[in-house]
């Protein structure tokens, strides 16, 4: 995997300024990003506005990079999930239902998405994937999805942990 | 505390998709540091989910590169005292555990090398060459020398 940016990398262009940082982290991760977004926002347009935003936002952040102990590319898929959850949660207050409407909604609605994570759980159960779902794509907590669900703590937790134990299996 | 467990419960898979709480961060975090076997599967994990979303990657619309751009244009830059905290920071080494036999160098070590082995064997030659030439010379010089030597 010889085009993985290693922080040491990513330091030396950040002497050069921002804009080659940015230049480096967008000629390797945008496509892996503009993927990892349409599993939240399926609307490419909408998704294109996105990447753009976490592009300008991240690329001033990258301190946090370097003092995170997630490799680069992790540390932009986690840091590129809260900006995207604070868009959805805007989005949702502007014009959408309640947490609690769209969760029950999603329950009835099964699985929606076969988007990259989701190929990792396609062999899972039903109530697998929404557990997953409620909490990566929703930005759900357990306590939160247990309490709105009228399922056990208890059973949310195991639901979670094999869902990324098949992740791991799944990724080889 | 039995790592293994720990490992079981999903933590490594939780932290690197971002789906532990804070609290389970910090604890993650301050555990990372004393345990290799911890460390050994975030990186594992980290990079077969490089891996798998490199094999997943969709191409985003180019014109988006050029609103990147003009966004942090009107960005101002990094203030002077950032940038001079990441060059006192210097290179950062990552604690590895060494399980392979080979070693990673610089690609400019290649042409280092062959620069070396090409000018080491025009030495070899050219010093064989004049120590040729300074054995001829010293045979013709006791030849010159010898009917000196017998009319003396």
């Amino acid at each position: 995997m010889d085009q993985t940016i290693t922080k040491d990398i990513l330091r030396s262009e950040l002497y050069g300024g921002e804009r080659p940082a940015a230049e480096l982290l967008y000629s390797r991760y945008s496509g892996m990003l503009y993927s990892y977004i349409l599993q939240f926002v399926p609307d490419r347009t909408e998704a294109g506005t996105l990447l753009v935003d976490i592009f300008s936002r991240l690329t001033l952040q990258l301190q946090e990079a370097f003092d995170s102990s997630l490799s680069v590319y992790c540390w932009l898929q986690v840091e590129s999930r809260k900006i995207i959850l604070e868009y959805i949660q805007n989005k949702g207050q502007a014009d959408g239902p309640s947490s609690a409407e769209l969760a029950a909604s999603n329950l009835r609605r099964g699985p929606k998405t076969a988007a990259l994570y989701f190929l990792l759980l396609e062999d899972a159960p039903p109530e697998h994937q929404w557990v997953f779902r409620e909490l990566f794509l929703y930005g759900r907590s357990k306590e939160d999805l247990a309490l709105h669900s009228g399922k056990d703590l208890a059973y949310v937790s195991r639901l979670l942990r094999e869902c990324l134990g098949m992740i791991r299996k799944n990724l080889g | 505390m039995n790592i293994e467990l720990y490992m079981q419960s999903g933590i490594v898979e939780s932290y690197a998709l971002g789906l532990a709480t804070q609290q389970e961060v910090d604890e993650f975090e301050q555990l990372l540091p004393h345990f290799p076997e911890l460390k050994d599967a975030l990186l594992d994990f980290e990079y077969h989910l490089e891996l798998f979303s490199i094999d997943n990657e969709i191409p985003p619309p180019p014109e988006i590169r050029q609103q990147v751009e003009d966004r942090l244009r009107g960005v101002p830059a990094l203030p002077h005292s950032t940038r001079r905290e990441y060059r006192r920071h210097g290179p950062e080494y990552v604690q590895a555990k060494e399980t392979s036999n080979h070693i990673r160098v610089h690609k400019i070590w290649r042409s280092l090398f062959i620069a070396v082995f090409i000018l080491s064997k025009i030495f070899l030659i050219l010093a064989i060459y004049y120590f040729l030439q300074y054995r001829h010379a010293e045979k013709q010089a006791s030849q010159v020398q010898a009917p000196v030597e017998k009319k003396n």
